[in-house]
């Protein structure tokens, strides 16, 4: 792990561990509505100062809480072309599949690759703090697999136009 | 199966077994489709299921045959050469039993069709760069620039210099990650000649979207972020007359496929990897949920046990 990753990882576990207290709270605008009020943004004193960590100016997380629930959006590392297309492939992948991934959100915030929403229920039902390793074990890795991906496409590039090239011998 | 082969392997596979005396001759109606947009027919004779009947359509004919691929096909398959059936652009007709000495070296022959065609070019390109060679004084507005319009929106180049003969080839990428994907793979084809093993691969050049100076005066190029356009300088000890040769004009041939083939295959790659790590994933998610109560226990009466 390089040297700025932890300290950043780090901030990102404590801050989230600081910010899932989440509790039943049902809406005050709408009787017999329960939503979660980082979304719904309907009334204002439920809602909690947003913060933002971040490790330089293209990989951040954005933690955003409210009374009954929490939502995280964390933008991926993309240092040129490929790491772009490979990053949103790979987030589009996923948000395909949030059905399964219950505290996924299907489109991230603007400004942001993923986004993740958690409720007071989902904190309810799940340990919380394995919630916060997989989210912490989502942003290891979802680095590591996509370089791993750039360098394959440039090994399989390599092989491809040697072979090619070799037959003119 | 890094490198493809030069030869449509169906043709290949239905000519063999019809070739075979063993098998009985018996009607066959199949229609066949290979790269750039090739279709070939193969058919018996309506009154005679020994006859069989192979035909080719492709877009590009005319051009192919405004550069002589009359005089390939003739040298090739002579003997077989029939009136094009209709809807078609070239036919071949066939005794099966009677094929000649080496019906090996026929069906060999025969699934080379398409390429056959599409070497008339490079022959002729070839050849008169061989002849200008000789000449002291060459008139470079002597050379012909020959286009092949082999694929919709694509199309192959072929200029014969003094020294060499260039061929480009323009190639669309449909999708955004094609294109990328494709600049990462032709850099690599640029690089690899630098490689001391290669020395002697022609150059390869790649610009994106601006077409190269040759071709840049022709009309109709499309300009746009999709377009890629790669060329190949092929020197005269590329194409040396004999197995040198052929072996460079199916190589050339086969270069789009076998690029767009690669794409399509890391791209595959890529998202079976993806699969993996979603399902990895998913079981660290998984591992958050408390595991449920294990089913009900006995003792060892038989009788249910509950917690006080």
């Amino acid at each position: 792990m390089s040297n700025t990753l932890r300290p950043y990882l780090g901030a990102v576990r404590q801050t989230l561990t600081a910010a899932m207290c989440l509790e039943n709270f049902s809406s005050q605008v709408a009787e017999r509505h329960n939503k979660p009020e980082v979304e719904a943004r309907a009334s204002k004193e439920v809602l909690l100062n947003p913060v933002v960590i971040s490790r330089n100016d293209k990989e951040r997380v954005l933690i955003e809480t409210s009374v009954n629930s929490l939502r995280v959006s964390i933008a991926i590392k993309q240092a040129d072309e490929i790491e772009r297309i490979l990053a949103h492939k790979f987030t589009r992948f996923l948000m395909q599949r949030a059905e399964s991934f219950v505290i996924l959100r299907r489109k991230p915030i603007e400004g942001y690759d993923i986004s993740f929403l958690i409720t007071n229920s989902h904190t309810e039902q799940m340990y919380k703090h394995k919630l916060v390793d997989f989210i912490i074990q989502f942003m290891e890795e979802v680095d590591k697999e996509i370089s791993e991906m750039k360098l394959s496409l440039n090994a399989r590039a390599r092989i491809v136009s040697e072979s090619y090239l070799s037959q003119f011998n | 199966m890094i490198l493809l082969d030069y030869h449509n392997r169906i043709i290949e596979d239905t000519l063999k077994a019809r070739f075979n005396p063993e098998n009985k001759p018996k009607p066959v109606d199949m229609s066949i489709v290979d790269f750039d947009g090739v279709s070939y027919h193969i058919s018996t004779a309506e009154d005679n299921d020994a006859k069989l009947i192979l035909s080719i359509r492709w877009k590009c004919w005319s051009e192919l045959v405004q550069y002589g691929a009359m005089d390939v096909l003739k040298r090739e398959y002579r003997q077989w050469i029939t009136e094009p059936e209709h809807g078609y652009d070239f036919t071949l007709q066939f005794d099966i039993q009677n094929v000649g000495a080496d019906p090996e070296d026929v069906i060999r022959k025969v699934s080379l069709l398409k390429r056959n065609a599409m070497a008339a070019p490079f022959e002729r390109a070839f050849d008169a760069q061989s002849l200008a060679e000789k000449e002291e004084n060459w008139d470079p507005s002597t050379s012909q620039l020959m286009t092949i319009h082999y694929r919709d929106g694509e199309a192959i180049y072929v200029q014969n210099q003094q020294d060499r003969v260039t061929v480009i080839f323009s190639t669309l990428f449909k999708e955004e990650t094609d294109r990328v994907f494709a600049k990462v793979f032709l850099q690599e084809f640029v690089d690899a000649r630098k490689k001391p093993h290669l020395q002697n691969a022609p150059q390869v050049i790649y610009s994106h979207r601006e077409p190269p100076l040759e071709i840049r005066h022709v009309p109709g190029l499309l300009d746009s972020e999709s377009m890629g356009y790669i060329t190949f300088v092929l020197f005269p000890r590329n194409y040396a007359a004999g197995s040198i040769r052929e072996e460079t004009i199916s190589r050339i041939q086969i270069f789009r496929d076998y690029l767009h083939y690669h794409i399509k295959c890391s791209k595959a790659y890529m998202h079976s990897r993806m699969r993996a790590r979603v399902s990895d994933f998913l079981k660290v998610l998984n591992r958050a949920k408390p595991e449920t109560q294990a089913a009900e226990k006995k003792l060892a009466s038989g009788r249910a046990f509950r917690r006080p």
